[in-house]
């Protein structure tokens, strides 16, 4: 089978550069072994946090002066794949996490509420529900956070015969099991009747993200059903948000003609001069896939685009030259919660995304998303931004800017 | 002897929270004194939840040291019988390697069976057998009555009875200070370590059991105990590899003994002399692991390939014969010091030295040196005594009493809290929800432990449930626990903070280690709590 484009990969980075590329007329592919980033995501997107510095050999830094157009493309590019985000394209905003703190993002999906940074409105009386037995929600650190921010919360729960399925077994509350159960029809009704029937004088009601896996009606109904504004807090992941943007893509993607391999993973590569002619998957076996171009989006460690070991840092599929200290011991910092210098490895590029195997690029192989050296999402604030961008940076590259 | 009593007053107070003070707390609450345990962190803060958590035969030191392989072998028998809800009983193997002696076999057999240990050479293919995982390239097996122990369990029950027989735990208390009238030791002073408080207790004796913090204690009551603070390294996998302990047959070494434990296992250890000023927070080197990984990895070679969990560290109590400063007649055997006849100081007694395996007899002999002092002539039971949680027989036994058709959460809770089990609300599917997923432990579990066992914080509830033990190192269950725990104390803001501490204790085991598999759980799990779940910023 030959393709235009093969993007090995099917994260919010791959999905990207392979819905733009289809958008420009490519036939393309994407082999994807499951499951992303995306799903243990907070269903807001960060570009970069305010007063943050970016290191030299940042991802942006290669993408250059388009940076601030490629920024103002990513509301309009996911409003073509069904997802509506909303934020603005010049200044950070808000959201609330989980444990009732706030964190810095540029965009949400539609039904996640931003806040100010200056003045985050919380709302004076809030009345936080969850589902009963549900331990994925923090109630708790919640109700703390706001009221540390000036509101006076009160903290119930909600029992539904329905839930009686996913409790039967001790480890189905989680979840994504609560956004089936709550995907429409009577049970969603019947949720919606037990939160208001809940509220008392409260002008704000905080509710786990649970609704929505397909699309955002369950959540968008939710907030016009209350009465009072509804604010949507992240759970432990799974996360419902995140999964549904997956989903949006690839079924965007599928319906633009995109071929999306689900559960295969490339295990095998061709590469003659400098340049890759194509790859095997575990599913097709000798079918070969031959492609002008591959896109290698396979993210970092924990999706297994970067591989590690006490020798150092490697990328299993191509062999292409990573970026790291070669000194184990200056890999981590001993705090948690500090910056790890790990996650700034990745494979290493030349200034168009070509991936460097021997020290030399590789004509049509490019790299994109969270497996790019030079990266650092956590201090940063960059992950969303990076796959999304060096997508769109790569895919400009491969049709000279047609996308 | 109907003696009264002020609220502060006791008959003995074991300083010391580990198995030591634990199973002394045990045998004179037993014994029918009035006793007070006085432990400044959780139990099982030091040495004793920092072992391989072998049930030793003795056959390891049958041959460089009879009296300790005699002592252990006599406690392994007894602790099958009394803890055998902490007791796996897998059998060891000591294998010979190719670049081993196979001489030192028959000197090692005979010395075993000289010890009353159990050692059955067997062929290296039956070997293989009965133990794929072992290298398949031994060319001799001797087959030992080795096990293994869950040593937070074992200290956990020995707290347990101590209370059910009267004695007063305190833990997160620290010494401050011994109380001494002219010749004699008169209580101690303490702080609660949480709150602050200040607070005073007075017996006739005062039992040192604080491992190598004993050294402190010890100087702080004016007298001195040379010890020597070895730090031993040891690594546990995220599979249980072996179900039979693998040994080297060779004099004891660095990284010899691979122990199966629950679902995991435990490679150890090294034996690095450290200052006093590190005991408190140590680390384990690159070299230490890296030592740990080939040395293991020649008793089974499939950990070469296995993920690592965690790696870890704990010091020996070493003490150094009183005649002998230097500390090179190092014994590892039980040191029991009555500081009367040694130094002149009355109603103060140090038990220290030994290992985990003899902590029961060296509860008894430092029982026996309180009821010296204080005239009681009640004889030790805690060799046929059972725990808590061991009085219904083992696993299989206690299941099938229990329920008829036990969950696998129901069995979870069986083996961690015996016959115990029962006690914990299980019957209703809401209190089987899982609050920890690797390991299988419910909610109900978690409040038992929270309302019945003395739990401050997640690090302590892990040592009672092994919520954060597993696989994930605690990346989705500390969130979930410290949910339960703001609820049940009523505090957010602690929990908070604990959960924080509890995610860089994790860590801090997972850095040494962190590449393959652990470096992307670790990845994963900064990214959750760092940036989705934000629990460093600020509220």
């Amino acid at each position: 089978m030959k393709f235009n484009t093969i993007i090995i990969g099917g994260g919010l980075s791959g999905l990207t550069a392979a819905i733009q590329l289809q958008l420009s007329g490519e036939s393309t592919a994407v082999i994807s072994a499951g499951q992303s980033a995306l799903h243990f995501s907070s269903g807001t997107f960060g570009i970069l946090n305010s007063g943050a510095v970016l290191p030299e050999g940042h991802p942006y830094s290669k993408i250059g002066p388009k940076l601030q157009d490629y920024i103002a493309r990513i509301k309009p590019f996911f409003a073509k794949a069904g997802v509506s985000l909303h934020g603005n394209d010049s200044r950070n905003m808000l959201r609330l996490t989980p444990t009732g703190t706030f964190q810095e993002c540029r965009y949400a999906m539609e039904e996640v509420e931003l806040f100010d940074a200056g003045n985050p409105d919380i709302g004076n009386k809030v009345l936080i529900v969850n589902v009963q037995g549900f331990f994925d929600f923090n109630t708790a650190f919640i109700a703390q956070g706001l009221e540390k921010a000036g509101a006076t919360c009160r903290i119930e729960s909600v029992s539904l015969p329905e839930f009686g399925r996913v409790r039967e077994s001790p480890s189905e509350m989680r979840s994504v099991n609560l956004a089936r159960i709550l995907e429409g029809g009577g049970t969603l009704d019947e949720f919606i009747a037990s939160v208001k029937a809940l509220i008392k004088d409260e002008d704000t009601v905080i509710l786990p993200e649970i609704f929505g896996l397909r699309d955002s009606s369950p959540a968008l109904k939710v907030k016009e059903s209350l009465g009072v504004r509804c604010i949507f807090v992240g759970t432990m992941p799974p996360s419902v948000p995140g999964i549904r943007c997956q989903m949006q893509l690839r079924r965007y993607y599928e319906s633009l003609g995109g071929i999306f391999l689900m559960g295969d993973e490339a295990v095998g590569v061709n590469i003659a001069d400098s340049t890759v002619k194509a790859v095997s998957t575990k599913n097709l076996g000798a079918h070969w896939l031959m492609a002008d171009n591959f896109i290698l989006s396979t993210g970092s460690f924990f999706s297994k685009g970067l591989a590690s070991s006490p020798e150092g840092v490697t990328e299993p599929l191509f062999g292409v030259d990573t970026s790291y200290d070669k000194n184990r011991p200056e890999w981590y910092r001993r705090d948690f919660f500090e910056s790890q210098p790990y996650m700034e490895f990745g494979v290493a590029t030349d200034g168009g995304f070509h991936a460097i195997k021997d020290g030399i690029p590789l004509t049509n192989l490019y790299a994109a998303g969270s497996i790019l050296a030079g990266r650092g999402p956590l201090t940063l604030g960059c992950g969303a931004g990076v796959a999304i961008l060096t997508a769109f940076a790569v895919a400009d590259s491969i049709t000279g800017g047609k996308a | 002897m109907a003696r009264s009593y002020k609220e502060n007053e006791f008959d003995v107070i074991i300083i010391g929270g580990g198995i030591t003070g634990a199973g002394t707390a045990r045998d004179c609450a037993l014994r029918g004194m009035k006793v007070l345990l006085i432990e400044r962190h959780d139990i099982a803060t030091g040495a004793t939840g920092r072992n391989h958590g072998l049930l030793h035969s003795g056959a390891r030191y049958a041959v460089t040291d009879r009296e300790s392989a005699t002592e252990c072998i006599e406690e392994n028998m007894i602790l099958r019988k009394i803890a055998s809800h902490c007791v796996d009983e897998t059998d060891g193997f000591f294998i010979t390697l190719p670049e081993d002696d196979l001489a030192y076999q028959a000197k090692f057999v005979e010395s075993c069976r000289a010890a009353g240990i159990r050692a059955d050479i067997i062929d290296p293919a039956e070997a293989i057998r009965l133990e794929p995982s072992v290298n398949h390239s031994l060319i001799g097996a001797v087959r030992v009555p080795d096990g293994s122990v869950d040593p937070f369990r074992l200290c956990a029950s020995n707290m347990l009875d101590a209370k059910l027989h009267g004695a007063k735990v305190l833990v997160y208390h620290e010494v401050t200070e011994i109380i001494k009238e002219q010749d004699t030791v008169r209580g101690v002073k303490a702080v609660n370590t949480l709150t602050g408080e200040k607070l005073e207790f007075y017996a006739p004796v005062t039992v040192n059991a604080c491992g190598i913090w004993g050294h402190a204690i010890a100087q702080m009551a004016g007298v001195n105990i040379g010890m020597f603070p070895a730090k031993g390294a040891l690594l546990i996998f995220a599979h249980r590899v072996n179900n039979i302990v693998i040994n080297r047959c060779r004099k004891p070494a660095n990284a010899d003994i691979l122990v199966p434990g629950d679902t995991v296992c435990v490679i150890g250890t090294t034996s690095t002399h450290i200052p006093f000023d590190q005991c408190d927070d140590m680390r384990v080197t690159p070299e230490e692991v890296d030592l740990l990984m080939s040395e293991g990895a020649k008793l089974a070679p499939s950990l070469a390939s296995t993920r690592i969990l965690r790696a870890y560290a704990g010091v020996r109590p070493l003490v150094s014969a009183d005649n002998d400063p230097s500390g090179r007649n190092i014994s590892r055997g039980i040191v029991c010091l009555d500081h009367e006849s040694r130094d002149g100081l009355k109603g103060f007694i140090t038990i220290t030295g030994g290992k985990l395996m003899t902590y029961r007899l060296m509860a008894e002999q430092a029982t026996d040196a309180v009821c010296r002092k204080l005239g009681n002539p009640s004889a030790c039971t805690t060799a046929i005594t059972p725990l808590p949680g061991s009085e219904l027989g083992g696993l299989k036994e206690l299941t099938r009493k229990l329920w008829s058709e036990p969950t696998t959460v129901q069995k979870a809770v069986a083996g961690r809290a015996g016959s115990r089990a029962g006690s914990i609300p299980l019957a209703e599917s809401h209190q089987q929800s899982l609050v920890c997923e690797c390991e299988e432990v419910s909610v109900s579990e978690v409040t038992n432990a929270v309302e019945h066992l003395d739990v401050h914080n997640l690090v302590d509830l892990r040592r009672r449930t092994r919520v954060g033990m597993g696989t994930c190192q605690g990346e989705l269950c500390a969130c979930r626990a410290a949910g339960l725990l703001a609820k049940a104390h009523g505090c957010t803001s602690k929990a908070r903070e604990d959960l924080k501490s509890f995610m860089t204790e994790r860590w801090k085991g997972m850095l040494p280690i962190a590449w393959g598999d652990t470096l992307r759980e670790s990845e994963y799990t900064q990214w959750v709590y760092n940036h989705v779940l934000g629990l460093n910023n600020s509220i």
